[in-house]
Formats: structure tokens, sequence, C-alpha cells
């Protein structure tokens, strides 16, 4: 078919300039404007919204975390001598380095709550049904490699929080039978934490966990665009027919908003809330007491609970509980085969996910409240 | 039916109208929706699929007359964008319409290639043959640091008379030389709890039995004899290993407390709440004739019912 028709049928007076010169020099070698229009013409079915923009939101956050992340390098010292010093410079002296610090830190966070609300969305939406098992699955790979990075990230200050949510991070992956020991020495680089565990968490947090990231990121998008959106839940094919528009511009309007709230409200926490370090780590906590970052709480005040005392009750709470809810997530479209997937009519996937919830929500306020009875 | 081919004559009850110039899909049942009729150069029409009668090989034949598709709006091409410019997954693909097949030539070399499944086989063969050799010195590489042996050397921590009062829990830091790899030993500051026991704490710590420490071949390296009165507790938290404290509990009175999982202990280390899988591990410990306190600095695996060197 002929894809010339519209364009520009070469008018007698026109110079074209330069820059149109460059243009027109790269298309024919690379079919840019083709490339260009395949990227912004992406039906969305039932229109563009606002619940849409996480995705987008999450590769904005990536993309500021590598610039902020790649900026701390230029400083940080990844040796148990120098980390916390480093680290201290940054905040102290180095020019807006508290900012980039403190943004790197909080944009860590955004990830987090990002993350859990476009997974959510996918969940409630019953957009992990088929077609796209595949997008969820590298959804979920992508959802460990974020969780990881916030694991590793947090022990590069070497400073007191970091070093005893690391060391408690290590024992329970210790707690995986037969291959646990090796795991926690692996990472350890040891049987106890020092320079070699710092060297360890480091690389995965600057090489292994970015590169993954991107490459599983490349994938979700290629798998996305194969599967196509999925659309709402609601409506006739006729009524979404009639809302559909492209990708551009209304959604990406609205994604580059979202971006900019999200954005503006990294920027507001570092600038209210800037990164503090503890006292630099050893192996005595004194006055400390350790708790983990605060996405993490509820799951180490779950670890609090009685019923999961004891070596099994650990192994359970520990072990098998984290790895039985993702064997559940990823097992989850291939045994939920129903093609229904307004919320409304899946009741069982509606209280599995208010439960959940529920669960983080009050384990998170306990945690919080436990902290006035341990001063 | 056939699918409408392109360059295809139309065909009205009337007369011919021209020839198919374009095909338009529906983006959602990927089914051809309408033909772009030329209407022989007076302005292109498009129809409906549904006014189409009949598909042959080289023509398509309508149910309306001439004047009803004249009758049409004047196709409008800024309505739509061409199948490369949009991302519709899937779209072309139960879709033919172009008037034939468009082929490339093989190049010579290929033409008569045989055993494909030979290379191919081969080709993967190479690459394990690459990969495999490096596999092995990838991980003695990264287990490297992984395993070392046990460093039971005795540890000076400070002198007993630091303990005022019996049944009381009192923090000694110590320093700890520590050798990392091709690093210049360096020292990390560790803390063991000493306790100045009575004989009944005693009894429940020993049970009645001295304490042996063995080392990984099954040697005794120390006994803590059962009446000597001074316990040393490793500062690890046997549940998830963190640093616990000597605190007044509101019901419980004075126990060691881990602030992270509330794991609370005794005076003899036995758990009294909270999720430790086990009482708080005992140390070597010697106390020279004036009162300076020595250990062997082990740490044990935490969260398991038994205890497993591995410091």
């Amino acid at each position: 078919m002929d894809s010339k028709h519209v364009s520009s049928a070469t008018i007698p007076d026109h110079q074209s300039s330069t820059a149109e010169k460059v243009i027109a020099f790269l298309d024919e070698r690379l079919g840019l404007k083709e490339i260009q229009a395949k990227m912004l013409n992406e039906p969305i079915p039932g229109g563009s919204r606002w619940a849409y923009v996480f995705g987008s939101v999450l590769l904005f956050i990536f993309i500021m975390q590598a610039v902020t992340g790649t900026l701390l390098m230029f400083y940080y010292v990844p040796t148990t001598d120098h980390a916390y010093d480093s680290t201290q410079y940054i905040i102290h002296n180095v020019d807006y380095g508290w900012f980039l610090l403190s943004y790197h830190f909080w944009g860590s966070s955004a990830m987090v709550v990002c993350l859990v609300a476009h997974m959510s969305q996918v969940f409630l939406w019953g957009a992990y049904k088929k077609p796209r098992e595949l997008l969820w699955l590298v959804g979920l790979a992508l959802f460990g490699i974020v969780i990881t990075f916030g694991f590793t990230g947090y022990l590069l200050p070497w400073d007191q929080r970091a070093f005893w949510a690391t060391l408690v991070g290590v024992e329970i992956l210790d707690k995986t039978p037969i291959i646990g020991d090796f795991i926690a020495r692996f990472l350890k680089g040891g049987a106890s934490p020092g320079q070699m565990t710092l060297s360890r968490f480091f690389v995965l947090h600057v090489m292994i966990l970015p590169s993954a990231l991107m490459a599983l990121a490349g994938l979700h998008l290629f798998l996305f665009r194969v599967a196509a959106p999925a659309g709402p839940f609601k409506g006739t094919k006729e009524e979404i027919k009639a809302k559909t528009d492209y990708f551009f511009p209304r959604q990406i309007w609205k994604d580059i908003v979202g971006m900019a709230f999200v954005f503006i409200g990294i920027c507001a926490l570092a600038l209210w809330e800037p990164v503090v370090l503890l006292d630099k780590a050893t192996p005595d906590p004194g006055e400390y007491h350790p708790e983990p970052e605060w996405y993490f709480l509820f799951y180490f005040q779950l670890l609090r609970l009685k019923l999961f005392a004891g070596q099994f009750g650990q192994f359970f709470g520990a072990v098998a509980l984290p790895v039985a809810f993702m064997i559940l997530l990823i097992a989850l479209p291939f045994f939920d085969k129903d093609p229904e997937r307004n919320i409304f009519k899946r009741p069982i996937a509606l209280i599995a996910w208010i439960a959940t919830m529920v669960v983080i929500v009050l384990f998170t306020i306990a945690a919080i409240i436990n902290r006035e009875f341990l001063d | 039916m056939l699918q409408p081919k392109l360059k295809s004559k139309v065909r009205c009850t009337d007369l011919d109208i021209g020839e198919v110039t374009r095909v338009v899909l529906d983006p959602l049942s990927h089914e051809i929706s309408h033909i772009v009729v030329s209407m022989n150069g007076s302005g292109e029409r498009q129809v409906a699929m549904g006014q189409v009668q009949d598909v042959t090989d080289d023509a398509v034949q309508l149910r309306a007359p001439s004047a009803d598709i004249r009758a049409l709006p004047l196709f409008k091409r800024e309505d739509y964008v061409t199948t490369r410019e949009v991302e519709i997954s899937h779209l072309e693909d139960n879709i033919h319409v172009t008037p034939g097949e468009v082929l490339v030539p093989l190049p010579d070399l290929e033409k008569d290639v045989k055993r494909r499944t030979f290379f191919m086989n081969f080709t993967h063969a190479i690459g394990f043959l690459i990969g495999l050799p490096i596999a092995y010195p990838i991980l003695r590489f990264l287990m490297q640091p992984m395993y070392t042996n046990f460093d039971n050397q005795w540890l000076k921590v400070g002198n007993v008379s630091k303990i005022k009062q019996e049944d009381v829990g009192v923090q000694f830091k110590y320093k700890k030389s520590v050798r990392e790899v091709y690093m210049p030993e360096y020292e990390v500051e560790k803390n063991v709890w000493i306790l100045w026991a009575t004989p009944e704490l005693l009894e429940k710590v020993y049970q009645g039995k001295d304490a042996e420490f063995r080392d990984a071949k099954g040697k005794t390296i120390w006994t803590n004899k059962k009446d000597i009165p001074y316990v040393a507790f490793s500062g690890k938290c046997p549940h998830l290993g963190c640093g616990f404290k000597w605190r007044q509990h509101k019901t419980l009175g004075q126990v060691f407390l881990c602030p992270c999982h509330l794991s609370i202990y005794d005076a003899g280390g036995k758990v009294l709440d909270g999720p430790a899988p086990r009482s708080l591990d005992a140390l070597p410990l010697k106390v020279s004739a004036d009162g300076e306190i020595e250990i062997i600095d082990m740490e044990f695996k935490a969260g398991m019912k038994s205890q497993i060197r591995i410091v």
C-alpha cells in the first residue's frame, strides 16, 4: 500500500532547512518516521486514562534513579572504610549532593509505591489473563528486581540502618532449605558481613540489577505492544471502539503530567526529609533499634508474630510464605482462566486483594506503634 | 467468499465503476471492513463490505447500482493511517490483499545447503563448549571468600569488676581483628553479654553438665565448667541476628530483649516470649585470677533450633 500518499507533495518553491535535510537523511537510512508513527499510533481501547500512567511513570522513575545513581558514584567509594565517609561527604560537602542522594532515596520509595499501584491495577482489571500471561510474568520478575534494588541499595551508605537491615535480610535468605547457607555466604562473601558484602551488593546494585531491569523492561514493553493494551473491563466492543484513541497525544500528555507530579513529589520529599545517616555501621547496634525501609515494615512486623516462632515457624514466615505468595502470583494467569475481567464479578480476587492490602497497612501501623514501646 | 484484491475490477449492478485501490481493516475484528474504489478517476469512494455481493479472482460484484455508489461521500485519506504506521498486533495476519506474492531470491550459496540441522546443533555445541569451561572458574572466583576457618583465639573483653550485681546482663564491648581477602587486618567492634550468675542461674544454664565447645572435626576446644559463676552470651540474637539488650519488662521483670522482632530471654538465656527458636548462645569463657575475662568469639546461625557455628 502507498504510504507516501500524504507526504508533503514537494512544493516547488520550498527550500528545505538544514534540520529538515538532516531528518530526511536519517529517515532515509533508519525509517525514523515509520518507527515514530508506529510508537505513537498505538490504539488504546476505550481511550486514554489517568489510571494508565503508572507504567510510564515507573520507567521515568527508573531513568531518574539511573541518572542520580550514576552521579552519586562520582563521589561514593564502595569500601567499608570509605563508604560511610564518602556518603557523608556527598550529603554535607558536595554541592547539591544532599539533594541528589535524597532524590535517589525517595525515588526508590516512589518506585515501590508506583509498582504496587501498577500491579494492583493489572490484578484488579484482570489484565494478566490470556493473552497477557507472559507480560504478567515479566512484570513479576521486574517486581523482584525492584525489591532487590531496594535491598542492595540501602547497605551502600554503610550506616547502622544499612548494616542491620542487610544482616537480618541475609539471615532470612539463609533460612531457604538446602541452598540457603550458600546464598547467604554468597551474598555476604563470607560468614559475616564486611567488605566482601559491600562489594557484592555494590556490583549487584549498579551493574547487574540495572542491566537486568533494562533488558526485562524492554521485553515487558515489547510483550505489551504485541498483546496490545487490555482496555476497560466494562462496555461493548462498539462503545470501546468509539472511545479508542492513540497513545499520542492524549495518553502521552497524561503520562507526562503523571511524571511531573511524581517528580515534584520526590523533590518535595527530598527537600523536607533529606537523607540523614545514622552512625557508621558496627556489629554492635548500641542504642539503635534496627528497622528496615518503610515498605518492608509490614513484613518485619509479621515476623514478630508468635505464629512464626521457632525454627519451623521461622521457615514458614521468612521463606515459605513469601515464596508461596510469589508462586501464587506466577501461577495466577494459568489457573484463573475465566475470561471475566470485571473485578466486581470476581469476588475471590477482590477479597484477596483487599485482604493483602489490609494486612500490609495494619502490620505497617503495628510496626510504627511498636516503636514507642521500644524506647 | 474470497477477499477482495487490489486492482480487482469493481462492478455495480449496471456497470463497471473502476478498481479496488485500497482496503480498510477493522482494528478489532482484523477483517476487511471497506474497499476503496477508484470510480474511474472521478474521486475515490469507500464502500462497506456489506455492499459486496461476490468476490472472484479479479472482480468484486456490488449489490448497488453505480448511482448509489457515486452518491457516497468522497474517500478521505487523512482519516486513515497505513498498517506500517500503527501498532496493532497481528492486524494483517489473516488478510491477503496483495495481488500475488513478493519474493526475494535465495543467495547462490544457500541454494543447496544440506544438513541445516547439523549446523544448527553444531553452533549450539560450540556455544556450550565456550560457556562450560568458564562457568566453573566464574563460580570458584565468586566463592573464594565464602568459606573460612574458625578463629579460636581468646579475646580480652574486660574485667569482672564492671559487674556490680548478680544475675544482671552487662554488656562488654571488645575488638576483634578481621582479615578479609587482600586487605590489611582491621578491627571490628563487637559485644558480648556477661552475667555474674547465682548458683540457681548456673543450674539453669548448665543443667548440671559442663558445656563443651568443639571444632569442626569434633575435637574439644574448651569446656565451660558448670561451677564458674560467670556466663557469656554472644551479642547476636538467635532469632535473626540483631543485637539484643538488657531491659526492664513490664511483666517479666529484667530480661534480654531484642528490639528487632521482640524475642525475650531470661537472664539464663532461655526464651520467655517472641519468635526465637533457641536460647541465647553461651560462649567459651575464662576468668583470670585478677578478674580479666576472655572469650572465644563465636557466631551461630540464627533461626535454627540447634547451634550451627558460622564464625
